[in-house]
């Protein structure tokens, strides 16, 4: 236990975290019937990656050795935020629109697409 | 230039424009325009009166412009020896085309001649349309035609015609209008073209007959060979001169000057040789050639130099004959034409059976105006033919007078025997231009116009009113019919050239008759080996007409009747039919007459426009031929003993007729009998149909049925196998469409439906469904591609 | 017994209350508990980046998702929060069966993050190697200056790190685009009847529509 304490964390376990945001993601969006529930398991899943990706770009993690993805991580996670606010923006947008026309949140109620 | 010169052109304009506005008026209102078109007639009659009236004004105008000149106390007309020539009026409305020298388009050539024939055509077709009036009624209700059996034995039962009829006429009108106010050969052409299309209608009115429809397309075929000559004739004509235009015309030439080129007549008939026949230079450079060639090889250098010496060359090319022959086939193509629209000899089988026709149409076109258009063109013509042409013109029509007058004799059918006359007359016509009278020529076409209009406008009226064309049905009408009677032997005299010898005085036809026999004898004292020839036949054929005319009509009019269901149903016409009968008889008489104490009259007005008579009238080809000056025909020492003895051929030609016919002297019964062989010949009209039918008809029938029975028994034969394994081989691909290519189609549709089903079900619009789908995806892609992985890092390793 | 490693401790921190609200945002029903955990959850992840030496990433984030993103969404969440949508239950079925699919991605995500053996521990810090503030240089590779690839050897290798210049246009005009559409989308509409056609969007609704 003291061990766990006391040894520098690697790459491993950043990535252990945002598997673990991902897949709490991934079941948010299985799982709930409300649209801003499902918004919001793709925020989880969009920030799962984002660790992912600032944790292949830090230096910390790699010992010093920039082998990793560098700039190039921290910038993409820049990008990614800034498009899930996009996302957020107009995911939200479509979910009042939907809730405007079917007078509910519900998901399983938009199958119009449905083949 | 004055105004009233330009006033005239517009005038005979305006006046061929109306019947072709009343045509057009007729086809698209005709039936519209009173019950069953009855108003129809009274537009192409309006028209065609206010066409003569507008003709009449220009004649007016034209002689305050134009005085005629001084008669001479002979009562004949003033001679114009003077060497200049004729007044005319020529230009152009419209240019269809100009290609090069050639200006094809609507222009107008006007000199007497042409108001002559202006005013007669409107006036004799006036008459005919207030008469059509009255003989066409029968269309105006629904016609029972018998002489047209179905194949039922039923008489045929048709709608009328009335203004279907007036709307020919019209068109009639105007083409043959147009075609003597044409500037140029070529619109002459499309006129001439189109009064035959008219001729061709009309003549096949009654087309469920079936001989009607035959003689039109008789009518229509044998005209074609004529026409092809004339197409020969006028590209003679184009090649030697450049030009169709028959005066001078302005035009721009090439470095923009205005220029006045010169026309047909003044190319022939320059006046620096004083109008005398020359060849023109186009045709004489054309004939020399070889020659050209030589100068223009050895001038290589300087184009101009080469003009020179060519130009310097003309003249003695041209005295040497060359082209000359160029314009000898420029006239017999013209004139080529003329035989056919006129029926001169070889072609002259159409016009007999184009009786079959209304009686209104065989007398406005089939008497007095489109078969005399050949005449006309001849007359037109005048200067460019040679006295080689003229000489053929003249035999063609002296055969013509003498063979149609011959068959004229024993024909049985009333129109047919005025046809024959009229083909008789046109002979007599030619006979008398290839003589060199022109005027005589002409004279006769305008004083034929009026008694022959006459006379079949009564023999219309008598069949009319007895039903049938047959002479030997008839007689004894003169009681009956008093108006037909009377106004057809005025038309009979006319045409037998009745009058007082020495005197002077008589019927038209004696007067234009007169001159042609003087100008014959003229001919015979000038080409005494075989001249005397013409004369005899024009003297013969005086004395036949006098005979054949005054058989028909005691046959018609005198003796007992022959057939009483006839003669008691005959009756008087009504007086829409006579009216024009005494007017037409009128100028029958007087058509011919100067105005009472002064020398304005016809002769004198034609006078005007007569061609330049040549001095040396010899051929080149044939040095022996001279054409006599026509006023060489007029000394006494000529005209008296040829009017006598034309007077004497015609007394004993009504002295015959009248003891077989009008007294019954002699039976005629003998002499058929006594030139029993003659007699045969003459009623099979000289056997020429079956001539024309053994040697050209049949055999090209042969041929056509040859030809047709190659193409029915192989090109058929191949076409239709063709077709068969064409069709075959359809069936086969229809066969193998349907059992393989589209079952194949189905299927691939089938199966993609089918699979389209199935796979829908996944589409179940649930989202979370989707992200789970999503999910499953991306765990079996990691444990797929860790597989590999796995293998790719062990190989590694 | 070493000294406390006090990333490490601070990291297991973060980490746990990443994970941990994340479970609470997939566990809960209620959508505005939903939405605080998600926002604790977020807020986490901005302590992990700070932890991995990328602290502008980390401000952005705080900043960006933890107060504009959730700004948004606690907006939606009272707009919609009404009875019966706020706690709304899946199906039993559903839910074993997202398990099942959701326990096998994570076996397969932590199974790849610990197969690699460089990943599980690094080299001990040096120390001269500290990181320096990361702003600047990210600042400068969105104008297109890559500072950080200056110390390459591989000349060709140095010419070729361009910045991001063009992303940053493209996802600058793609933000506006998407903030007006969802703008344009989620204005209120009272019109549900068809518009009247060639006057385009903007004209007056028809009346009856307009008292609904």
């Amino acid at each position: 236990m003291m061990n766990l304490l006391t040894q520098p964390v690697g790459l491993s376990h950043y990535l252990a975290v945002s598997a673990v945001l991902f897949v709490c993601g991934f079941l948010c969006m299985a799982t709930k019937r409300n649209i801003l529930g499902v918004l919001m398991g793709i925020e989880l899943v969009l920030n799962g990656a984002n660790l992912n990706f600032v944790a292949f770009g830090s230096r910390l993690l790699r010992g010093g050795t920039s082998d990793g993805l560098g700039l190039d991580g921290q910038a993409i996670a820049l990008f990614v935020i800034i498009l899930a606010a996009a996302e957020a923006a107009g995911a939200l947008a479509i979910a009042l629109n939907f809730y405007h026309t079917h007078a509910t949140v519900d998901v399983d109620r938009a199958e119009e697409l449905k083949g | 230039m004055t105004a009233n010169s330009n006033l005239i052109p517009s005038l005979l304009g305006l006046a061929w424009l109306l019947p072709l506005a009343s045509f057009v008026l007729i086809v698209f209102f005709g039936p519209r325009m009173g019950k069953a078109g009855k108003h129809a007639a009274l537009v192409a009659t309006a028209a065609i009166a206010t066409a003569f009236a507008l003709s009449f004004a220009a004649l007016v105008l034209w002689l305050l412009q134009n005085p005629l000149s001084a008669p001479n106390p002979g009562g004949h007309a003033a001679e114009r020896v003077a060497a200049e020539s004729a007044k005319a009026l020529s230009g152009e409305w419209y240019a269809l085309g100009v290609f090069g020298p050639l200006r094809i388009g609507i222009g107008y050539y006007i000199d007497s001649l042409t108001l002559a024939m202006f005013c007669m055509v409107t006036f004799v077709s006036s008459c005919i349309h207030v008469y059509s009036i009255g003989y066409m009624h029968e269309e105006l209700s629904e016609v029972v035609d018998p002489l047209a059996p179905l194949a039922n034995g039923q008489p045929l039962r048709r709608r009328g015609r009335f203004c279907r009829f007036f709307q020919y006429l019209s068109l009639f009108c105007f083409s043959m209008l147009g075609l003597v106010l044409a500037g140029n050969v070529a619109m002459v052409f499309v006129f001439w073209e189109l009064v035959g299309i008219c001729s061709y209608l009309l003549i096949g009115f009654y087309r469920e007959r079936t001989s009607a429809s035959n003689a039109g397309n008789k009518a229509f075929i044998v005209n074609r060979v004529g026409d092809f000559g004339m197409i020969i004739g006028m590209m003679a004509l184009w090649t030697g001169m450049g030009t169709l235009s028959f005066g001078d015309y302005r035009a721009v030439d090439t470095a923009g000057h205005r220029v006045t080129l010169p026309g047909i007549f003044s190319q022939v008939r320059p006046a620096e040789t004083k109008h005398q026949l020359q060849v023109p230079d186009g045709m004489v450079k054309l004939a020399s050639r070889p020659q050209i060639e030589r100068i223009v090889l050895a001038h290589r250098r300087d184009t101009r130099t080469a003009t020179a010496a060519i130009a310097g060359q003309l003249r003695g090319w041209r005295s040497q004959g060359l082209g000359y022959g160029l314009l000898v086939v420029a006239g017999l193509g013209i004139f080529c034409g003329c035989v056919g629209k006129s029926a001169q000899f070889p072609l002259h089988l159409w016009l007999p059976d184009a009786m079959e026709g209304p009686t209104p149409v065989s007398a406005l076109i089939h008497a007095a105006t489109m078969v005399a258009a050949g005449v006309y063109l001849v007359g037109r013509f005048y200067p460019v033919f040679t006295p080689e042409v003229l000489l053929v013109v003249a035999i063609v029509g002296c055969i013509t007078l003498f063979l149609a007058a011959s068959i004229a004799l024993t024909a049985t059918d009333i129109k047919r025997v005025l046809a024959y006359s009229t083909v008789s007359q046109l002979g007599y016509m030619m006979l008398a231009l290839g003589l060199g009278g022109w005027l005589a020529g002409i004279l006769h076409l305008f004083t034929h116009a009026c008694f022959k209009s006459l006379l079949f406008l009564c023999s219309g009226s008598v069949i009319h009113a007895c039903g049938t064309n047959e002479m030997p049905r008839m007689g004894g009408l003169l009681k009956k019919m008093p108006y037909t009677a009377i106004t057809m032997l005025v038309g009979c005299l006319a045409i037998a050239g009745a009058g007082v010898p020495l005197l002077a005085v008589g019927f038209s036809g004696f007067y234009s008759k007169d001159l042609i026999v003087a100008q014959a004898l003229s001919f015979r004292a000038s080409n005494p080996p075989f001249g005397g020839l013409f004369f005899y036949v024009a003297v013969i054929g005086a004395g036949m007409t006098a005979c054949y005319i005054f058989r028909m009509w005691y046959l018609t009019f005198a003796g007992e009747p022959r057939d009483e269901h006839i003669h008691h149903h005959a009756h008087e016409s009504p007086k829409v039919m006579t009216v024009p009968l005494v007017i037409l008889a009128t100028l029958s008489v007087v058509a011919a007459w100067n105005l009472f104490g002064t020398g304005y009259g016809l002769q004198p007005l034609l006078e005007q426009a007569r061609p330049v008579e040549q001095s040396i009238a010899h051929g080149v080809f044939l040095p022996g031929v001279t054409m006599p000056f026509e006023h060489e025909a007029h000394v006494p020492q000529i005209h008296t003993p040829a009017e006598l003895v034309a007077f004497l051929a015609a007394l004993i030609g009504f002295v015959l007729a009248t003891a077989f016919y009008g007294v019954r002297k002699w039976d005629p019964e003998d002499a058929r009998r006594t030139f029993a062989g003659i007699h045969r010949f003459l009623v099979h009209k000289w056997w020429f149909d079956e001539l024309y039918s053994f040697a050209l008809v049949r055999p090209v029938l042969r041929i056509s049925g040859w030809v047709a029975a190659c193409d029915q028994r192989g090109i058929d034969w191949l076409i239709d196998h063709l077709a068969i394994s064409v069709a075959a081989v359809a069936r086969f691909d229809d066969w193998f469409d349907r059992l393989f290519v589209d079952r194949l189609v189905n299927l691939v549709a089938q199966w993609t439906y089918a699979v389209g089903l199935r796979l829908r079900r996944l589409q179940t619009g649930n989202v979370r469904q989707y992200v789970m789908w999503l999910a499953v995806g991306t765990v079996m892609l990691f444990v797929v591609m860790s597989l590999y992985w796995n293998l790719a890092l062990a190989a590694g390793m | 017994m070493d000294a406390v490693n006090w990333h490490t401790i601070f990291f297991w921190l973060f980490a746990m209350l990443a994970c941990g609200f994340a479970v609470g945002v997939v566990v809960t029903n209620n959508i505005v508990r939903m939405a605080c955990c998600l926002v604790a959850s977020l807020g986490a992840v901005a302590g992990l980046f700070f932890l991995a030496g990328t602290e502008f990433v980390g401000a952005v984030q705080l900043m960006v998702y933890v107060g504009g993103t959730m700004v948004l969404l606690v907006f939606g969440v009272m707009l919609t929060a009404r009875g019966p949508f706020v706690s709304m239950q899946t199906g039993g079925g559903q839910w074993i069966l997202a398990t099942i699919i959701g326990g096998a991605l994570l076996a397969v995500l932590l199974q790849a993050a610990f197969s690699v053996p460089q990943w599980m521990a690094p080299k001990p810090l040096v120390p001269q190697a500290a990181p320096a503030p990361t702003a600047a240089t990210l600042g400068l590779a969105l104008m297109g200056v890559r500072v950080d690839k200056l110390e390459r050897p591989d000349p060709v290798l140095r010419k070729g790190m361009s910045g991001y210049l063009l992303a940053f246009e493209i996802i600058s005009v793609h933000l506006v685009v998407v903030l007006v559409g969802a703008a344009y989308l989620a204005r209120a509409k009272r019109a549900l009847g068809p518009r009247p056609i060639g006057l385009g969007g903007r004209s007056a609704p028809p009346l009856g529509a307009a008292q609904k």
